[in-house]
Order: structure tokens, then C-alpha cells, then sequence
């Protein structure tokens, strides 16, 4: 009896504790269950609300090799896709649209950490519809002789947006002509 | 090469833990009036911080993503940590009991440092290879140590200021970290 | 109510958890950049100070010493991942910007702090109390220091998209130290030497 007893008061913590995280690994598993669906389905839609903000008429997209073909039904409207640039607080994320192989539809800013009410403006409209309708050859800074004019006083994440828009852009033209 | 030296330099000068990020700043308050500690803990954190990631990143890409239990990741991280803790602790007292005291009850609180789940979790979201991972361990380690250590020095010189009485002691602390961050803000350009 | 309100009060001035136990600084000072963060982050801790305050108090009586702290840990981190993912499918807003100052209330020293020190010596009632106290004291000081960062700083108020006023000079120029992470010690260290000037709280 006694050793049966010793025993047990040695192996209940690790019993109880084998217990509790038996408990919360359920509880867990039933949590990410529920709500997994809801999780992956929001990614969508936020994809979805940031490309119909550069093509408004897009009824539906295809995803292959990191490139989104967007489609107005039947039609092609153009191509979008994500470029990274390194701005001065960190990295900017910048979904930017095609609308063919030689012209950018559009930019829309995903993500930055630039100073606020400096580098943050480049998520400003005034900023972001210097893009619209301008030649991927022609992404650069007035200074540099292209067509966008930077932020005062922000120079490093106007050029960051810039340079990784014009970038990738001739990246994933060459990539598209290349799988034609 | 240089996308290390990035994320090395990013978050030593530009994101500093304590000044920046926030991560770390319990003991932050409490070890820094003696630049000897403040140091000997700083490298402390940084050695915890580069196991933690090194584990945690193996666990992750090898357990946590395969078998699909992402969610698990909270929960096993600071297991993880608590555990390595727990046997550095036990490490430093058999081989060194005078560091073993003088950390006193700082050692086991490196568990809850944020600076340590929080370099595990950075790891994760911004998704950093296996060496990345451990170069920003020591990256965010040793901006954690360097503004530990100037902060330590600034107290040691402060307690003989004549600071107002009800600015003395934390809250002057505070306005002197804001200050530091300050001074660090020069870098901003450095990558 | 006695006994109960007096757990209660006490988390709100005398020992507030921010401006005098010192505790939980991390998220305060990262999220403090805006009244709805604030906000945000107060309903992720109240949840998981409550639940595990009330679990911790509830099996106080039958766990080991040996393994005191790894039971307590395993209880918070699956609240804060339970919060975190209900969050993300939920609230994604707020998940978005509490970022990774969501899943470190794990280690937010609040916490873990009053499982050890209260509800593992105190009855459920009473770990309640001293729960929704506590939050209480958390939610007040986070939004005084938001109001003052967010006001200073971007010279407007928004509350859930609702723009509640934005003030004439600083409107147009904002003072952008304030919404920085200086800032955040600034305001903290004036606040904290502010009250124990007045004697509101002591050291």
C-alpha cells in the first residue's frame, strides 16, 4: 500500500500537467477548426479588395507563379502582382497593376512603416496616381528623368516605391514573356 | 551576405528592441543602474534570444508547418523557452554559482523577456531563414545590450543629479530612453 | 461586496499595474498610438487576465509546487492563442494592429504576475476581482497615454472610424514625436512623475 501511495505523489504533477496540456491542445485544436476558414477566406478577400481598387471591372482572377491575371469575365484587363521595396523604416509592400506588358494600370500601397506624415504620404492618393497610365521604361523619379515626382523630405521612400515598382515590373514582364 | 548584414544592422540601430520595439524593457528598468550587470545581462538575453531562435525554427519548420498545428506555436514557443531558461539556470549554477547570484531572480525572468518570444515570433512573420533567424537573434541581442549599457551608464551618473523629486528614479528613466531613441533615429539611413 | 470591491479598487490607483507596479510595459508603450489600439488590446488582456485568474484560482489547491509554473504558463499561452486566433477570424482590424503585441501578452508580466502573486493564494471571487480591477487600471493608463499621443501627435480624434474632433493648430501640424515610440516614453515618464507629484499614486 505504501508504495502504491509514494508512487502516486511522485508521478501526479507530471500526470496533472500531461493533463492540463491534453486539455488546452483540444481546446486549441477545436479553436483553429472554427476559425481557420474564416482566416483563410479573409486573405482572399482582402486580395480581392486591393486589386479591384487598380482594375475596378474585375469580376474574377487567376493566380500562377506569384502573378495575378485579372479578368472583367471573358476579358483581359492586365496582370498584377506584389513588389517589395526597401524603404527607410523597413520594407514596403506595393501591389502594382498592368494593364499590358508596357504600361502600369496602377499602384496600391500594402504595407509600410515609414515615418508618419513624411514617407508614410506615399500611401496618399497625390502620390500613388502619378503611376496611372505611365510607361514601366518611364517608373522614376523627375530627378532622374522619369515621370514621378517624389515626397518633400521623403526622398528615400519615394524612391524605394519607385524603384521596386519599376523593378519587378520588367522582373515579371520578362517572366510573363518567357512562359508565353 | 549583405541581406544579413541588413537584418544585423536593422535591428540594432534602426529597430532597436527596447528603444524601438518596446521588447525588453522590464528589466530594462530594473538591472540597468550598474553597467557590469547590465551587461553581463545583456549577453545574457542575446545567448537565450539565439537558442530560442534556432530551436524554435527547427520546431517550426519542421514540426509546427508539416503537420499542419500552426496554432501549437504560441504554446511550444515559450515552452521552449521556459526549458532553455531552466537549464542555463541550472548550467550557471553548477559551474558558476557568484554569476548565479549575482543574477538573482533576473535569470529565471528572461522567460517572460519579451525580447525573447518576441525575436521567435519576428522570425516567424517575416518568415527569416535558419541563419537569418540567428542574425537577428544577435542583432536584436546586442542592440538590446547596447542600450542596456548606455542606459546604465547614464542612471549611474543620473542618481547624482539633481532631478525633481517626483521625477526620480522611473520616470526621469523614461524620458532619458525617449532621448536615447532619439539619438538612434541618425541611423535611419544607414540601410 | 466588501472584500470584493476592496480587490477591485486597489488595481485601479493604488497599485496600478502600469504607472505602479511597473508591470507590462511592452504592449503599452508599442500600442498606445491610438485610442482604438488601446482599446483592442485592453479586451485581449481582460479576456485572458480573467480566464486565468479565475482557471489558476479554481485548481489553486491541487497543483504541485513542481510544476506550479509550467501549468500557469501552458494555461495563459493557450488563452492568448485562443484570443489570437478568434482575433484574426473576428476582429482582423484589431488583429492587424496589435501585430505582435497580441501573441507577447504571454509573457506581459501582468498576468503571469497575478497568477503567482494573487490567484493562486486567493479564492475565485476574490481572483476575479482583482482580474477586472487590474484591467480596469491597464485600460485606464493605456488610454490616457494614447489620447495624449494620438491627440499630440496626428491632431485629430478617431474612435472606430468616427471622428470625434480635430484641433485647429495641431491639425494641420502635428507635434510626430508623440505617435513615435519616443514619444510613448515621454508621455509615460511625465504621466508617472506627474502623479506621484500630486500624490495620486506612490511609488
Amino acid at each position: 500500500m505504501p508504495a502504491n501511495k509514494k508512487f502516486w505523489k511522485q508521478a501526479f504533477p507530471i500526470v496533472l500537467l500531461t493533463i492540463v496540456v491534453a486539455v488546452c491542445v483540444s481546446l486549441l485544436s477545436y479553436i483553429d477548426s472554427i476559425t481557420r476558414e474564416k482566416i483563410s477566406a479573409q486573405e482572399d478577400e482582402a486580395v480581392k479588395a486591393l486589386i479591384t481598387d487598380i482594375f475596378p471591372d474585375m469580376s474574377r482572377y487567376e493566380f500562377k507563379n506569384d502573378i495575378y491575371t485579372v479578368y472583367s469575365d471573358d476579358t483581359k484587363l492586365g496582370y498584377a502582382f506584389l513588389a517589395t521595396g526597401k524603404g527607410y523604416g523597413g520594407d514596403i509592400s506595393i501591389l502594382v497593376g498592368l494593364s499590358d506588358e508596357t504600361t502600369v494600370k496602377g499602384i496600391k500601397i500594402v504595407s509600410q512603416t515609414e515615418t508618419p506624415g513624411l514617407g508614410s504620404r506615399i500611401t496618399e492618393s497625390f502620390f500613388t496616381d502619378q503611376f496611372k497610365g505611365v510607361a514601366i521604361n518611364n517608373v522614376a523619379l523627375s530627378r532622374d528623368g522619369g515621370k514621378i515626382d517624389a515626397i518633400t523630405g521623403s526622398t528615400i521612400s519615394s524612391s524605394a516605391v519607385v524603384n521596386a515598382v519599376r523593378d519587378t515590373a520588367m522582373e515579371k514582364v520578362k517572366q510573363l514573356e518567357g512562359s508565353d | 551576405m549583405s541581406e544579413l548584414v541588413t537584418i544585423f544592422l536593422g535591428l540594432v540601430l534602426i529597430n532597436n528592441f527596447i528603444l524601438v520595439r518596446f521588447l525588453g524593457l522590464c528589466p530594462f528598468f530594473g538591472v540597468s543602474k550598474q553597467l557590469g550587470s547590465a551587461i553581463s545581462m545583456g549577453i545574457a538575453v542575446t545567448f537565450v534570444m539565439a537558442i530560442a531562435s534556432l530551436a524554435t525554427w527547427l520546431i517550426s519548420n519542421y514540426i509546427l508547418l508539416p503537420l499542419d498545428i500552426e496554432y501549437m506555436q504560441i504554446v511550444i514557443y515559450i515552452l521552449v523557452i521556459a526549458t532553455l531558461v531552466q537549464i542555463i539556470e541550472l548550467f550557471i549554477k553548477k559551474t558558476n554559482l557568484g554569476l548565479y547570484f549575482s543574477f538573482g531572480i533576473y535569470l529565471p525572468l528572461i522567460t517572460t523577456n519579451c525580447a525573447v518570444l518576441g525575436i521567435t515570433l519576428i522570425n516567424a512573420t517575416e518568415n527569416y531563414s535558419l541563419s537569418g533567424s540567428i542574425v537577428a537573434a544577435l542583432g536584436g541581442g546586442l542592440g538590446f545590450t547596447l542600450a542596456l549599457a548606455m542606459m546604465s551608464g547614464i542612471r549611474e551618473k543620473l542618481e547624482l543629479a539633481n532631478t525633481p523629486k517626483s521625477m526620480k528614479g522611473l520616470p526621469i528613466a523614461f524620458i532619458t530612453a525617449a532621448l536615447l531613441g532619439l539619438a538612434f533615429l541618425g541611423f535611419g539611413g544607414i540601410v | 461586496m466588501g472584500k470584493f470591491g476592496k480587490e477591485f479598487a486597489k488595481g485601479i490607483i493604488i497599485t496600478n499595474p502600469v504607472f505602479v507596479l511597473v508591470l507590462g510595459l511592452c504592449p503599452t508603450l508599442a500600442i498606445s498610438t491610438s485610442i482604438d489600439n488601446a482599446l483592442g488590446m485592453t479586451l485581449a488582456v481582460l479576456i485572458v487576465l480573467l480566464g486565468s485568474n479565475i482557471i489558476i484560482a479554481a485548481i489553486r489547491n491541487y497543483v504541485p509546487n513542481i510544476t506550479r509554473i509550467p501549468i500557469f504558463i501552458v494555461i495563459i499561452a493557450t488563452l492568448v492563442t485562443v484570443v489570437n486566433l478568434i482575433f484574426h477570424a473576428y476582429l482582423p482590424a484589431t488583429y492587424e494592429a496589435l501585430g505582435i503585441y497580441l501573441p507577447l501578452v504571454v509573457v506581459n508580466c501582468i498576468i503571469l504576475g497575478r497568477a503567482e502573486a494573487f490567484a493562486s493564494k486567493h479564492t475565485v471571487a476574490q481572483s476575479i476581482a482583482d482580474a477586472l480591477g487590474m484591467t480596469v487600471g491597464f485600460m485606464l493608463a493605456l488610454l490616457m497615454i494614447s489620447f495624449i499621443r494620438q491627440v499630440l501627435g496626428t491632431g485629430s480624434l478617431s474612435v472606430f472610424g468616427v471622428d470625434l474632433f480635430t484641433l485647429p493648430v495641431l491639425g494641420e501640424h502635428p507635434i510626430a514625436i508623440f505617435i513615435l515610440p519616443y514619444g510613448a516614453f515621454i508621455v509615460i515618464g511625465l504621466l508617472m512623475g506627474l502623479f506621484r507629484r500630486t500624490g495620486v499614486m506612490k511609488e
